[in-house]
């Protein structure tokens, strides 16, 4: 099933969940570390990716829980606490989705690879 | 801002299906709300709205025609849209839904004060009601109508006037007002969104329908020859009791009668614009409301009524 190309927002989700759970907000922010701001996911974007990859099973939801980090940023007034509550929903990688985005990175690495054979790309700039 | 922003997104969530809505919709806000925070610490609120949008449109399109796809590449996937073209994709549902599903709709009366005010400008919702045919009941999310709705419907005295009001009886419903208290079925409805202004009791009006009156109202009369029964009115099929909020200054179903069901227009969705004006001004159009529009714009509008959902 998954032999074809991964789209853009998919895979590098993926490689945002590579080192362990994140929540919505820190998904968009690491995938817009990632590509250098070309990739901004909205909310329906990102959500409609994670809903597809909750299915194939490329991820799970893990729990529902206050960001400790976003809790000490956020400014302390009468909106906050109470009325907002701010617990966030993570998500972490499956065995499969890690298969998946390796298959993925490998096929991407070896198109690299032909790329600077071909002298298409300076040697060592990848 | 940061409301005034947030209900839009909410306004905008809307187009997504329904069960898309419940398993994310409160996520989707919250990074909204995120984004936000960082458009406005780059300065660049304008430039995110215009994304988000385009967002919306793109991703709410695709989770309801084509929900399966999109974690794969596709070669029709591959060549990314611009700006330009999602763009006129937004602008032509625009114009779809302003010319065939909506309709705007001015509150000139006080009938409904302490949920609607006079002077909200309210996009009106045609289709939440209409028969959806085969097709439709797939696409948008009909129901019938239900106790408690805020109705948009036809004047029934004089079918060139559209009034608002809410739902207290559905066919087969009986209802009586034992002082000013609305009984349906033998029992008492609780009414958070009323509002009585006048202390004393008219038994016409407050222990409806006790005392028929000389009526003014062909339909008024019928009602109360034919649908009393017990010192109760008993609503006949197609046809539905309507009362304003504001329940001791209303034109109501205790004065003109039942509405029937096909003088339904639609549902009231939410208020896009609110200004502090008299009834007289709101019914007719003159140069004079004009001129006062443009001077007071901004002092008489009431922004904190805008993008507000009856409900």
């Amino acid at each position: 099933m998954l032999n074809a190309p991964l789209t853009p927002p998919v895979f590098h989700i993926l490689i945002a969940l590579a080192d362990g759970e994140r929540h919505g907000y820190a998904i968009m922010q690491d995938v817009a570390a990632q590509t250098n701001d070309a990739l901004q996911l909205g909310p329906g974007t990102l959500y409609g990716c994670i809903k597809r990859m909750l299915t194939a099973g490329l991820i799970e939801e893990s729990d529902e829980r206050a960001d400790p980090e976003m809790e000490a940023r956020r400014p302390k007034g009468p909106l906050s606490a109470a009325k907002n509550d701010e617990r966030r929903r993570y998500y972490r990688m499956t065995p499969l989705g890690r298969r998946v985005v390796r298959a993925e990175a490998e096929r991407l690495a070896h198109a690299v690879t032909t790329a600077r054979s071909r002298r298409l790309l300076a040697e060592g700039k990848a | 801002m940061t409301n005034l922003l947030t209900r839009i997104y909410r306004l905008m969530l809307l187009t997504y299906p329904r069960e898309f809505r419940f398993a994310y919709g409160r996520e989707m806000e919250r990074l909204f709300h995120d984004q936000y925070r960082d458009a406005a610490r780059r300065r660049n609120v304008a430039g995110f709205m215009m994304r988000t949008a385009a967002d919306t449109v793109a991703t709410s399109l695709r989770e309801r025609f084509d929900g399966a796809r999109g974690l794969i590449s596709t070669a029709r996937k591959a060549a990314p849209r611009g700006y330009v073209t999602e763009w006129i994709v937004t602008i032509l549902v625009y114009l779809f839904a302003t010319t065939t599903l909506v309709q705007a709709y001015v509150i000139p009366t006080g009938s409904m004060e302490s949920t609607l005010r006079v002077g909200d400008h309210m996009l009106v919702d045609r289709t939440a009601y209409a028969n959806p045919g085969a097709l439709g009941r797939y696409i948008m999310p009909y129901r019938d109508v239900a106790r408690g709705d805020i109705v948009c419907i036809l004047y029934p005295e004089n079918t060139r006037q559209t009034f608002v009001k809410r739902v207290i009886g559905l066919p087969g419903d009986r209802i009586h007002l034992h002082n000013k208290q609305v009984i349906r079925n033998g029992r008492a409805l609780i009414e958070p969104y009323t509002q009585h202004v006048d202390p004393g009791i008219d038994p016409y009006r407050d222990d409806f329908p006790l005392e028929p009156r000389a009526f003014t109202s062909g339909r008024g009369q019928d009602m109360f020859e034919h649908h009393v029964a017990n010192g109760e009115v008993v609503v006949p099929p197609d046809a539905l009791f309507v009362m304003g909020d504001n329940r001791d200054n209303s034109s109501d179903s205790r004065y003109w009668g039942f509405v029937p069901r096909s003088y339904v227009v639609g549902k009231p969705l939410f208020v896009y614009w609110s200004y502090d004006a008299t009834t007289e001004d709101l019914e007719s159009w003159s140069v004079h409301h004009l001129v006062d529009v443009a001077e007071h714009f901004l002092t008489r509008t009431r922004w904190n009524r805008m993008f507000l959902v009856a409900h």
